[in-house]
C-alpha cells in the first residue's frame, strides 16, 4: 500500500469512527435491576428545541456544527419568547403565553442533528399525499358540550404523550418504573401511566383483538440485549399521530447509553399514511424528580369557562 | 360549494395556525378580547392546580366596594420548576393584573401580565423569564 493510500485509509477510518460516535451509543452498559433487567428507572425528560422534521432552510444539512447549534438555540429562544402584542386584542389574547408558561427547552439534541427524524436521511416524514382528517369534529363551531373540544382540553390525552413520546411545550417529564414482567411509564402531561407487559422467551402475550382500540394503543415489550423494544398496535382513530391511521404499527427502542441518558428511538409504519416506515431519535435525559401529580379534570375550570363563553356568544348573537 | 370549501379550509388553517399557540386550552374561547381589564388588589389564595393555576384576588373600587376575581395563570408544574410556589404569592400580596375578562361576564380573567407593587413581574407576555426576580 502506498503512503497516499495509507493516509486515505486512515482518513476514511477516522471519518467512519467519527460518524459512529455521532450516531451510535458507546460501550456503556446499564446497571441491572434486582431481577436482572437493564435499569431504565428514574425520572427523564425529552425536552429539546430540535424540530421533528428538518426545516427547509436546513435542507441537506444533517448535523449542525457546534457554532451553528449555538446560533440556532439563541434564535429559537429569542423567537419563542418575543413580545407578541403586535396583532390587536384578539391576537394578544390568543398569544398571551410566553416562557413564563412554557418549559420547552433551550438546547438542541447532543448529537447536533438538525431533525429528530433520522430516517429517511432528509429528515422529512415520508407522507403519502394529502391525508384525510383535519380539524377535530366540531372545531370552528360553538361547542355544545366537552365532546366538541380537543382531547387535551378534555383532559383525555396530550398529543405528544404517546406512544410515541415527543417533546412539547411543557411537562416533558416521564418516570419509568420496572417490576418483574412489566415496565410502566408515567407521563406527567395530563396523567397517563403506560403499562407495558414484557414478553419472555416462553411467555409471549399476543396483542388484544383488533376490534379493541385504545387511546395509547396496546403495547408489548421485550429485551434485545440492553435495549427495551416496545411494539404497539390497536390505536383508535382519534389520536392520529402525524395523521397516521388506527392501524399504525409502532416500535419504540429504549437504550440506556449513559448514566444520565436513555436513547429513545421509534419507528412508525403505516402504509395508509406514509410511503415507507420512518424513524426518529430523541434523547431522554435524567432530570430532577419527582413527577408532579396532574389531576387534570379536578381543576379544569377552563372547560366550564369555555362552554359558558359559547353560551354567552350565542346570547349576544341572538340579541343583535 | 366553492364558498363551503373556502370556509372549511379557512377553519382548517385556523386549526393548524392556532395549535402551536395553545397551552392547555384556547384562551380565546374562554375570554373576551373586547373586554380588557386592569385589576389592582390583594391575593386571597392561589390554587396551584392543573391544567392551569388560578389566583383569587380582592379588588376594591373607588367607593371601597370589594369584588372577588379569579385570574388564570400558568401550569403549576412548570411554575414549580421555575421556583414559583405558594411563597411567591402569599395571602395579602398586592398585585396588578392586565388581562381579558371571561366571555360570560363573570369575574374571571386571564393573567396576561401580573405585576407586584414594586414593579416586578410574575407573568408577562414577552419578557425573558430569566430576568424576572420573582420567577426564580
Amino acid at each position: 500500500m502506498s503512503g497516499k493510500a495509507i493516509v486515505l485509509a486512515i482518513v476514511i477510518l477516522a471519518g467512519s469512527l467519527a460518524a459512529q460516535t455521532k450516531s451510535a451509543p458507546g460501550k456503556y452498559t446499564a446497571p441491572r435491576t434486582a431481577d436482572g433487567q437493564p435499569d431504565l428507572q428514574g425520572v427523564w425528560t425529552n425536552v429539546t428545541i430540535t424540530p421533528l422534521e428538518r426545516p427547509a432552510n436546513l435542507a441537506g444539512k444533517e448535523f449542525f456544527t457546534p457554532s451553528e447549534a449555538l446560533q440556532y438555540e439563541k434564535d429559537t429562544v429569542d423567537r419563542n419568547n418575543a413580545d407578541r402584542r403586535d396583532g390587536g386584542a384578539q391576537a394578544d389574547l390568543s398569544r398571551a403565553y410566553n416562557d413564563a408558561w412554557y418549559d420547552r427547552g433551550t438546547k438542541v439534541v447532543e448529537t447536533l442533528r438538525t431533525s429528530l427524524v433520522i430516517d429517511p436521511r432528509d429528515g422529512k416524514i415520508p407522507r403519502k399525499g394529502q391525508q384525510p382528517g383535519g380539524p377535530p369534529a366540531g372545531f370552528g363551531r360553538p361547542p355544545e358540550g366537552p365532546e366538541d373540544r380537543s382531547l387535551p382540553e378534555r383532559c383525555i390525552l396530550w398529543p405528544t404523550a404517546g406512544p410515541p413520546m415527543m417533546p412539547s411545550f411543557y411537562n416533558n417529564n416521564y418516570q419509568i418504573v420496572q417490576g418483574p414482567g412489566y415496565v410502566v411509564i408515567l407521563v406527567e402531561m395530563i396523567h397517563d401511566a403506560r403499562v407495558i407487559p414484557l414478553d419472555g422467551p416462553r411467555d409471549v402475550r399476543p396483542h388484544v383483538d383488533s376490534k379493541i382500540r385504545e387511546w395509547m394503543g396496546d403495547s408489548r415489550g421485550h429485551w434485545e440485549g440492553n435495549t427495551l423494544v416496545v411494539e404497539t398496535t390497536n390505536f383508535n382513530d382519534k389520536t392520529r399521530f402525524q395523521r397516521s391511521g388506527p392501524d399504525m404499527h409502532l416500535v419504540e427502542r429504549f437504550t440506556r447509553t449513559a448514566p444520565d441518558t436513555i436513547t429513545y428511538e421509534f419507528t412508525v409504519d403505516d402504509p395508509s399514511a406514509f410511503s415507507r416506515p420512518w424513524t426518529a431519535q430523541i434523547p431522554m435525559k435524567r432530570t430532577e424528580g419527582p413527577i408532579i401529580e396532574y389531576a387534570c379534570n379536578e381543576g379544569n375550570y377552563a372547560m366550564s369557562g369555555i362552554l359558558a363563553g359559547a353560551r354567552a356568544d350565542e346570547k349576544k348573537a341572538a340579541g343583535k | 360549494m366553492r364558498k363551503k370549501l373556502a370556509v372549511a379550509s379557512a377553519i382548517a388553517g385556523l386549526w393548524i395556525a392556532a395549535a402551536p399557540a395553545w397551552a392547555h386550552h384556547a384562551f380565546s374561547a374562554e375570554f373576551d378580547a373586547q373586554k380588557p381589564v386592569k385589576l389592582k388588589g390583594t391575593v386571597v389564595k392561589v390554587e396551584f392546580i392543573n391544567p392551569h393555576s388560578w389566583i383569587h384576588m380582592d379588588v376594591k373600587d373607588a367607593d371601597g366596594k370589594v369584588t372577588r376575581w379569579m385570574v388564570e395563570g400558568g401550569s403549576p408544574n412548570a411554575l414549580f420548576r421555575r421556583g414559583v410556589n405558594k411563597d411567591a404569592l402569599p395571602q395579602g400580596t398586592e398585585i396588578s393584573v392586565d388581562g381579558y375578562q371571561a366571555k360570560d361576564g363573570s369575574n374571571r380573567a386571564n393573567g396576561r401580565d401580573i405585576t407586584f407593587a414594586d414593579g416586578k413581574k410574575l407573568f408577562v407576555g414577552g419578557s425573558n423569564p430569566d430576568e424576572q426576580p420573582n420567577a426564580k
